[in-house]
This record gives C-alpha cells, structure tokens and sequence, in this order.
C-alpha cells in the first residue's frame, strides 16, 4: 500500500465532517458529522430520502461532497490503494453483471486488489452462497443478491464494513444472520456503520446510533442516550423528528 | 497497476458479450475473403484483398470497446433499478484514472492480441486463395491495420465514456462499418470528411482508395491517433468529475 500506516489512533474510525452535498440544486445534505469507532455498530437511521445512501456513497468515493471531509482511517477513500483490505462496502444490488457467475465477479474483484482467486471460494463459504457459485448473477433472488453483495463486502477481510440497508430483502433467518454477523464483527474489533430505516431492527443491533432527517443529522449519541426517556428507539425518532404521524409519506 | 489489469482483462472476458465480439471480429474477415474468392466480378484481386476485408471484421473491436465499459453502466437487476456494476468497480478501485489506465489498457492488450491473429490469418488465407496476384502486405502495413483496429475499439470505448449507454453507440458505429456508412457519404459532400476518424484510419493500410484527400499512412495514423486523444480525453474529464 502507499503511503503510511495512518495514526495509531485512526484506525478503524469513520469520520465525516460537515459534508454537504447539492443535488439538482437541492441540498440534500447540511454539514453532516458524526463519527463510527472500532468495535462498535454503529447505526445510520433515518426515513427514506433522509440522506443516508447519499452519505454513504460519499464516503465510499463514489459522490463528491460539495464541502466538508468523509474519511476512512484519516484517508479520503479514493486515496486508498488496495481498498477492500480496509473497507468492505454493501450497496443497492450485489454489484454483478447479470452475465457474470457469483465467482466470476468476486474473482476479478479479488484480483483488482492484489487479493488470491481462493478469497472468492472462502468468501462465497461465509455467506451460504457455495452452492450457487456458477449460477448467473442476473439469475439470484434478491437475498442471493445482499448475500453475493456482502461475499463482495468481505473479500479484504476488512477492519471496516459500511453496509447500507444491509436487511433489505432478507427473510426473517436472513435478518437474523445478519444482526449475529454484525455484532460477530464489532466483538472481534471491526468498526461497522450500517443504515437502516427500520427502528427495531437497529435497536437490536447497534451501540451507537446516528439519526438523519431531511439531510441533516438530528442527534447522535450511544443507544440509551438517543432513546433518552423515551420507550423506544422508535419513540426517540418521531420525537426528534419532523416525519411526525401527521404526515406519514 | 498489474493487479488492476488484469482484473480488467479477466472482468471483459467474463462477459458473453465480449467473447461474441472476440469470435465474430476473429471470424468475419477470413470468412470474407474465403466467399469472395468464388467471384473475381463481385470483388477484384488486387494489392488490397484481404486488407479490405480486414474493414468488416472491425465489428468485433467495435463490441469489445463498447462492452468494455457499457457493461459498468447496465442496471444489475430488477431488484435495483439504479445498482450497477461499476459501483462494485469503484468501490475495489477509487482512483479513477488508475482505473482507466487499467481498463484502457486491458481492452488495448486484447483488440491488439485479437488484430494480430486475425491479420496474419486474413493475410496467410489471401496468399494461399490468391498466391502471386496478391503481393504480400508489408510488416508496417499489417501492423497498421493492427493500430487501426486499437483505435476503432478505443473510439468506441471512448464514445461510451461520455455517452455512460452502449446501445446507441454500437448500433451507430456497426451501420457505419458496414451498411452505409455515413462517413464515406460525407466525404462526397465535404472533403473535409476525408479527416473523419474512420476514413482517415483506413488509409494507414487501405491503397487503392477514391478519397477526395489522400493522406499518407503516417499522416492517417496521426489524424485518427488525434480523434482518439480527444475523445478519450474528454471522456476521462467526465468520468473524473461526475458522480457515480
């Protein structure tokens, strides 16, 4: 890799500061800063539209930031050389051409970062997928797909993984696999920041949380904290709010 | 770097597609020059048989530098409308003109490998049909119909840079090649079509040609070399500053 070994302290950690973004000459994000530490999960939350993906892909180099800083580590992501060592990332989809088998796309993913051809295999074990590993990609239902997405994810046995809506689509075993492997990850060290728009299922799953509404971060804080007085998780988030009953869509 | 190419390399030969265009740009030229040899009337011998037909194997370069890229910007699946490959691309390599030397390099390394192989087969077929009558092409003639197949395929591929969708360019790009070609219409309008990329390139290894401007092989190689620049440059541009 170039350059050297970031700070001692760095490690790990997610950091955004103040990034905003416009989009169509909408503002979709307003200065946005929180942080994400090793050995925690730490649970991006907000309605959809509220900013999260947007996020996300700026902090994975994929959108520029129109002001502020998304750093990995202390290093914008797009100053990493071989990134999937450090990162792991699940977005929309599993990331695959349609004609491409499972292996296939995790193969030239592996090579891409100097990664042996066997990760894909060992991969493809970690997430169930071993059976399906010369099927088409166009051909996974959409929980195969998550799951390719997440054997991508994993490739670099990375220290951190950034998974956006990482249950969307996945059946109830599937949720509950993916809540263990998260918590599994942040046990041994790993910093995980997952989005989500689903209140209970982070309230199960994260020690920290980040509230997003309208592109701008509500609060933020340990998971009792955010939920403060409030019965639930879900309670906190319509007190801080404006996506009050009122005004359910 | 290497680790990039390679994966580029192995990510296009992944494809269905890419391999179509490996067979049929491999295939077509030969095949010509087999049919045509059955009648002299519907095609003269002369110093450039086989070059010519080299032209309709241009398809295959054609594919492999549309598919190249438009392959990143093909939605995934039904499930995710916006989700593309070349999230998964970015994601593995973030700096994007390391990744576009990677890939540019990839497709250069395979049209260059597939040109070889289809020249020298076209060429050897030529001699064999033809013997004597076809006066067997210089080296620097082949290896310039080997460059004019790079720069077709990094046209295209450039094209698609800018454009971010496959379908259109390619459909243009193969009419033009074979059908009607709208450059070589234009150059009866226009001497100034004589620049265009396509007919400028062909005159690297094309002789007996009815252009309103001829050019030297060196100087068609140049004006075609300059096409390509320009749109890979302002390709690179765009894929620098755009959002994924």
């Amino acid at each position: 890799m170039s350059g050297g070994r970031p700070a001692r302290s760095l490690v790990g950690v997610i950091t955004l500061e103040r990034v905003a973004k416009t989009k169509n000459r909408t503002r979709i994000l307003h200065d946005v800063s929180f942080a994400a530490r090793p050995g925690r999960v730490t649970g991006f939350l907000g309605p959809n539209g509220a900013g999260k993906t947007s996020t996300l892909r700026i902090l994975l180099g994929l959108d520029r930031a129109e002001s502020g800083a998304a750093l990995v580590c202390g290093r914008p992501y797009r100053e990493l050389s071989h990134p999937l060592r450090t990162v792991g990332a699940l977005l929309d989809g599993s990331g695959a051409h349609r004609a491409r088998t499972a292996r296939a796309h995790l193969r030239w993913m592996a090579a891409s970062n100097g990664l042996p051809a066997a990760r894909a295999d060992e991969v493809l074990e970690m997430v169930g997928l071993s059976g399906e590993a010369r099927k088409r990609a166009g051909r996974y239902s959409l929980g195969m797909s998550r799951r390719l997405g997440l054997a991508a994810a994993l490739l670099g046995d990375p220290e951190v993984l950034v998974l956006d809506e990482p249950v969307n689509g996945l059946d109830p075993g599937g949720i509950r696999w993916m809540r263990d492997f998260v918590r599994d990850r942040a046990s041994r060290g790993h910093t995980v920041l997952l989005s989500s728009h689903l209140m209970g299922e982070l309230a199960e799953t994260a020690d920290d949380v980040v509230v997003i509404d309208r592109g701008r971060v509500v609060t933020q804080g340990a998971l009792a904290e955010v939920v403060g007085d409030h019965p639930s998780l879900e309670d906190a988030f319509f007190a801080l709010t404006a996506s009050g009953a009122g005004d359910p869509w | 770097m290497v680790s990039l190419v390679r994966a580029e390399l192995r990510k296009l030969l992944g494809l269905p597609t890419a391999w179509a265009g490996l067979i049929l740009g491999s295939l077509l030229a030969p095949v010509v020059v087999l049919l045509n040899a059955g009648s002299e009337r519907r095609a003269p011998v002369d110093a450039d048989t086989g070059m010519m037909e080299l032209g309709v194997g241009l398809i295959g370069p054609m594919i492999l530098g549309v598919v190249a890229l438009s392959s990143e910007y093909t939605s995934t699946g039904e499930d995710a409308p916006g989700a593309r490959q070349l999230t998964a691309t970015l994601i593995a390599a973030p700096r994007r003109m390391r990744l576009l030397a990677g890939k540019t390099a990839a497709l250069v390394l395979l049209v260059a490998a597939q040109a070889a192989v289809t020249t020298a087969a076209t060429v050897t077929l030529t001699q064999v049909l033809h013997g004597d009558r076809v006066p067997v092409p210089a080296a620097g003639r082949l290896a310039a119909a080997v460059l004019y197949w790079v720069l077709t395929a990094l046209l295209a591929y450039a094209i698609v840079l800018i454009t971010r969708n496959g379908i259109v360019p390619l459909a243009f790009l193969i009419v033009n090649s074979t059908f009607v070609s709208v450059s070589y219409l234009l150059t009866k309008v226009t001497d100034a079509a004589a620049y265009l990329p396509d007919i400028a390139g062909a005159q690297m290894f094309i002789r007996t040609s009815d252009f309103p401007v001829e050019l030297s092989p060196a100087a068609a190689g140049l004006v075609m070399s300059a096409w390509v620049a320009a749109f890979l440059a302002a390709g690179a541009l765009l894929f620098q500053r755009r959002d994924a």
